[in-house]
């Protein structure tokens, strides 16, 4: 049975100056397209038809036998010649007929192993079904969403199912899912529920490379006319309309010999009330001699109207329960746990209430054990440096060490989470060492020299030194980032007293990113810029009397602190990744599941998994929440000039259809052969005349007479 | 220059020489022999009686026919001649396919050498597309000689011209003779019997050995090949065994005729394959002859 799905689009034929409908209705086709079938016969396997000379070969030994036939003397001739003329018209005719069969067969063969295609009226009539189905089926996340009771995932597997039932014999089908991308061959549409690729997954989808992996399935089992039939959500951060695959995946489409055609089963109906929980953030931190762990987790609704969350909290298996109340579709949400005094990591996760969708209402979380995150700071300035190591102390108290800059290219970075770079932008090897510490997550704060610099370091430097003598004035901060970030409030909701403390010298920052804070004539005091998975900091001032009065501490120490706790993630062991992006040694690695007794599939379920002493939280990709979905327009455009259409839409007779009509060469192959076979077989023997009588009374010729 | 003789195997003449060349009609020789003469003579064989008439020789009258019958009877005795023979050989380029020519110049000169042996005379016509060589016949033992070297002499080239060098033989022989003609008889069947014809009018013994290959009469080749004819430059490249059946059909129905016709004219026609022993031919030859 066939389910006509509420909010499902019917979209029109080919129509490269048409636009389709919207709204349902009946399918419109381009009528151009129908009222032409075409004729045109293609092969699959083109290069074979070089071998077409080859059909000549029966000729050509025939010229050559003809050629070196041994001569042999003979005496009788008359009686060959009276033969071969007396049989002349009959042999001609049935060896020339030999020979014609024989060229055939070879010819017939050759176009049969081309494989040809025929499309219009021809390939429908001789090969209706498709050689091959494949099935792009999309199982992420959103693909959970109830929609009427079944979610879209289990409605469109029954859908499919109908819809391949009828191919069963004729095609072969295949399921790629969004999650592995591996092409299973299944031979009972009614199996399709039951596999296992076809179960929830919180991996993301990504539609460019499903094609891709269709494409490879096809090239690598030569496959005749084929179909590739998508089902999906139309959720865009899957479609991914902006991803420059798409081009090169509809080109190698469209280079191929048969045709394929699209159908798409769109299931992009809006849900019922629905709240996605993602944990943006799990960090430990030392307080009081203890631990905490800050959770930080983005709530996301399809409703706007005022609620309150419930929300269930997890940590080391033990649960506790909250209300969250939530004004609006979005919600940042921060929690602080006390860990006391453990010092081992852990693990938890958040959830929410079923709803919609209850693949997106839980996320997890690991934290990692205590650890010393140290800071080391290079400068040639003895007491700025003094001054700076005891604001990036660590926990021991023990202040940052101090490195000259002519050292700094033997540092050791590997177990350092902050850099604090009071000293000539780096350059050469030793910059690109610095960069490569800030891309796996470590921080650097570059404080001025008061010197010119030319260098740049993720696309900020430093511009010149301004004396607030020369102004006239002192600097005075106006604004700073109090929401997050090192010059946020404390925890007890303080700000940090920026306003107050006083800059009579500062060095501009050139080409700043994100301005944590400015003074009042706009100049940037702090910049921040995102360098993969780490931060870069310019401040443009130093703790110097003659500088700042930032050697009061408190804006410094606080600062430079929070920038130690950022940078000691990359010393956590990778902790939290999304699903399907588990890497090779990871896969390699044996893992078992943590948050449930049943048994999970790290590579497409999200969850707490362990492997010796490491925890893995995995969550589905944040972009899975993103309700943002792709019109059959674009979906259209995407597919450029390849066939779409909907998987509801009666399926076409003539035009694009197209089949393999290698059965009918192989055909005609057999009777030429056996055609062949008759010529060849000896005729009857012919039954002789019986001897003309002579009259013995007639005279002799004499020889006069002759 | 090879010796002429070696065409004959001397153990075969042997035992050869024991059976007489007879013909089968009486000849009219030049001398006495062992032949019969259609002429009565003065032998010791009794043939018949015959009425008296005036001037015939009265001590041939048998005189008890009288006392019985009161009538005058003469007795006629067979008169005895010799033989002489004909040998036609033909030379056409036919006769070179296979064993064919050298199987009939060893018939030819066993022949030759028996009709001589037994005090015939022996004369060999080599008929080729010109003709090649004319002996006449002669009994002198000396003149076997020159036949054997006319025979061994002969080569077979060329069209055939067996028709008109026999036509011309029965025009030149005056009186009766045995002919053999030695040949494979691939010519025109009318002109031939024509000619066989005029041998018979004319009252001469005529025997024929057609030698035929055995590949001509089977006709078996596995492939195609171009057949090259020897008395021409024609040539044919057919499928033999595509045509065999109609090959054999219009061979035989020649044969046949050829059989036919010679029944017709009293022709003793042999047909010989080149892979039979040449001293049974002649054997068989002789003494059929003189059973007749």
């Amino acid at each position: 049975m066939v389910h006509h799905f509420r909010g499902a689009i019917n979209i029109a034929g080919h129509a490269p100056h048409g636009r389709a409908r919207l709204l349902p209705g009946r399918p419109r086709f381009d009528r151009r397209f129908q009222s032409r079938p075409h004729l045109r016969v293609t092969f699959l396997q083109p290069i074979l038809l070089f071998g077409l000379p080859l059909a000549l070969i029966p000729v050509i030994i025939h010229l050559l036998n003809r050629m070196r036939h041994r001569p042999r003397a003979w005496a009788a001739m008359r009686f060959l010649i009276s033969a071969t003329r007396s049989s002349t018209s009959n042999t001609k005719l049935r060896q020339w007929l030999i020979l014609l069969f024989r060229t055939l067969a070879v010819a017939f063969l050759i176009l049969f192993l081309a494989r040809p295609l025929a499309g219009g009226w021809l390939g429908w009539a001789l090969s209706p079904a498709p050689d091959a189905i494949i099935i792009l089926f999309d199982r992420s996340a959103s693909m959970e969403t109830r929609v009427g009771g079944a979610s879209k995932r289990e409605q469109a597997l029954q859908f499919l199912a109908s819809a391949a039932k009828p191919f069963e014999e004729t095609s072969h089908l295949v399921l790629i899912d969004s999650a592995t991308r591996q092409p299973i061959p299944f031979s009972k549409a009614s199996s399709l529920a039951q596999m296992d690729a076809a179960k929830p997954s919180d991996a993301a989808a990504d539609v460019p490379a499903m094609l891709r992996a269709a494409f490879d399935w096809l090239v690598d089992n030569r496959a005749g006319t084929a179909e590739i039939w998508i089902a999906s959500d139309a959720q865009r951060s899957n479609w991914l309309p902006d991803d420059p695959r798409w081009k090169s995946v509809v080109a190698q489409f469209t280079g191929l010999s048969q045709k394929v055609r699209i159908r798409l089963l769109s299931l992009d109906q809006s849900p019922d009330a629905n709240v996605s929980a993602q944990l943006r953030e799990a960090l430990r931190r030392s307080r009081n001699g203890g631990s905490e762990l800050r959770l930080t987790v983005d709530l996301q609704r399809n409703r706007a109207a005022a609620a309150t969350i419930p929300l269930t909290l997890t940590l080391d298996g033990a649960r506790s329960e909250m209300d969250v109340a939530m004004d609006g579709q979005a919600l940042r949400w921060r929690h602080k746990t006390d860990l006391g005094a453990r010092s081992h990591g852990g693990w938890g996760g958040v959830a929410l209430p079923a709803d919609a969708n209850n693949r997106d209402n839980v996320s997890y979380f690991v934290y990692g054990p205590e650890t010393s995150a140290t800071a080391a700071v290079v400068s040639d300035d003895l007491q700025t440096a003094r001054i700076l190591g005891f604001a990036a102390a660590g926990r021991d108290g023990q202040p940052a060490a101090r490195i000259a800059s002519v050292d700094a290219p033997t540092m050791d970075f590997q177990k350092l989470a902050l850099i604090v770079w009071q000293a000539p932008l780096p350059a050469g090897p030793q910059a690109e060492s610095l960069r490569s510490f800030v891309s796996e997550g470590g921080v650097v704060v570059f404080f001025p020299t008061g010197r010119p610099d030319a260098q740049q370091f993720a696309g900020m430097g430093w511009g010149g030194v301004e004396n607030s003598v020369d102004k006239g004035s002192p600097f005075r901060l106006r604004r700073w980032n109090e929401d997050e970030g090192p010059l946020a409030k404390s925890d007890e909701h303080f700000s940090l007293p920026l306003a107050e403390t006083s800059f009579s010298q500062r060095q501009l920052v050139a080409g700043q990113k994100d301005s944590l804070a400015a003074f009042d004539d706009g100049a940037a005091f702090l910049t921040r810029a995102v360098y993969g998975k780490g931060e870069v900091y310019f401040c443009s001032s130093l703790p110097d009397d003659r500088w700042s009065s930032l050697s009061d501490g408190p804006v410094l120490v606080p600062m430079l602190q929070r920038l130690i706790e950022t940078g000691a993630q990359r010393l956590q062991p990778v902790s939290t990744i999304s699903c399907g992006e588990l890497s090779a040694a990871d896969q390699a690695l044996h893992w078992t599941s943590v948050d449930s007794p049943a048994p999970k599939d790290i590579r497409v379920e999200a969850g707490v998994y362990r492997s010796g002493d490491r925890l893995l939280a995995v969550n589905r990709p944040a972009a899975e929440d993103n309700p943002e979905i792709i019109s059959l327009d674009d979906a259209k455009k995407l597919f450029g000039d390849l066939p779409l259409q909907t998987l509801q839409e009666q399926r076409t007779q003539f035009g694009q259809a197209q089949g393999e009509i290698w059965r009918v060469f192989l055909f005609i192959m057999l009777l030429t052969l056996i055609g062949e076979g008759f010529l060849i077989l000896p005729s009857k023997p012919r039954p002789a005349q019986p001897p003309r009588k002579r009259n013995p009374a007639a005279a002799p010729e004499t020889s006069a007479a002759r | 220059m090879a010796d002429p003789f070696n065409l004959l195997d001397s153990a075969a003449l042997g035992r050869l020489s024991q059976l007489p060349l007879l013909a089968r009609w009486p000849m009219e020789g030049s001398v006495s022999g062992h032949h019969k003469s259609p002429h009565r003579g003065s032998s010791v064989e009794f043939a018949e009686y015959r009425l008296y008439a005036p001037g015939d020789d009265i001590r041939r009258l048998d005189w008890r026919v009288f006392a019985r019958t009161d009538r005058f009877y003469l007795k006629e005795f067979e008169a005895e001649t010799n033989l002489r023979c004909y040998i036609a050989l033909d030379c056409s380029g036919s006769m070179k396919f296979g064993s064919k020519f050298p199987y009939a110049k060893r018939l030819a000169a066993t022949l030759a050498y028996l009709t001589v042996h037994q005090g015939d005379a022996v004369g060999v016509l080599c008929a080729g597309e010109d003709l090649a060589a004319d002996v006449p016949p002669r009994r002198n033992p000396a003149h076997l000689k020159v036949v054997m070297e006319t025979l061994a002499n002969a080569e077979p080239r060329g069209e055939t011209g067996l028709v008109g060098a026999l036509h011309d033989l029965a025009e030149k022989i005056r009186r009766r003779a045995l002919v053999i003609v030695i040949s494979d008889f691939f010519c025109d069947l009318e002109p031939l019997l024509h000619c066989f014809q005029h041998l018979r009018f004319q009252k001469h013994d005529l025997a024929l050995f057609q030698l035929l290959d055995r590949s001509e009469l089977e006709f078996r080749f596995d492939r195609p090949i171009r057949f090259v004819d020897l008395e021409g430059s024609q040539s044919v490249v057919t499928e033999p065994a595509a045509i065999r059946d109609e090959y054999l059909s219009q061979f035989h129905q020649f044969l046949d005729a050829l059989r036919v016709g010679c029944n017709e004219f009293s022709a003793d026609y042999r047909q010989i394959v080149t892979d039979q022993d040449y001293e049974k031919v002649v054997a068989d030859f002789l003494i059929q002859r003189s059973r007749q």
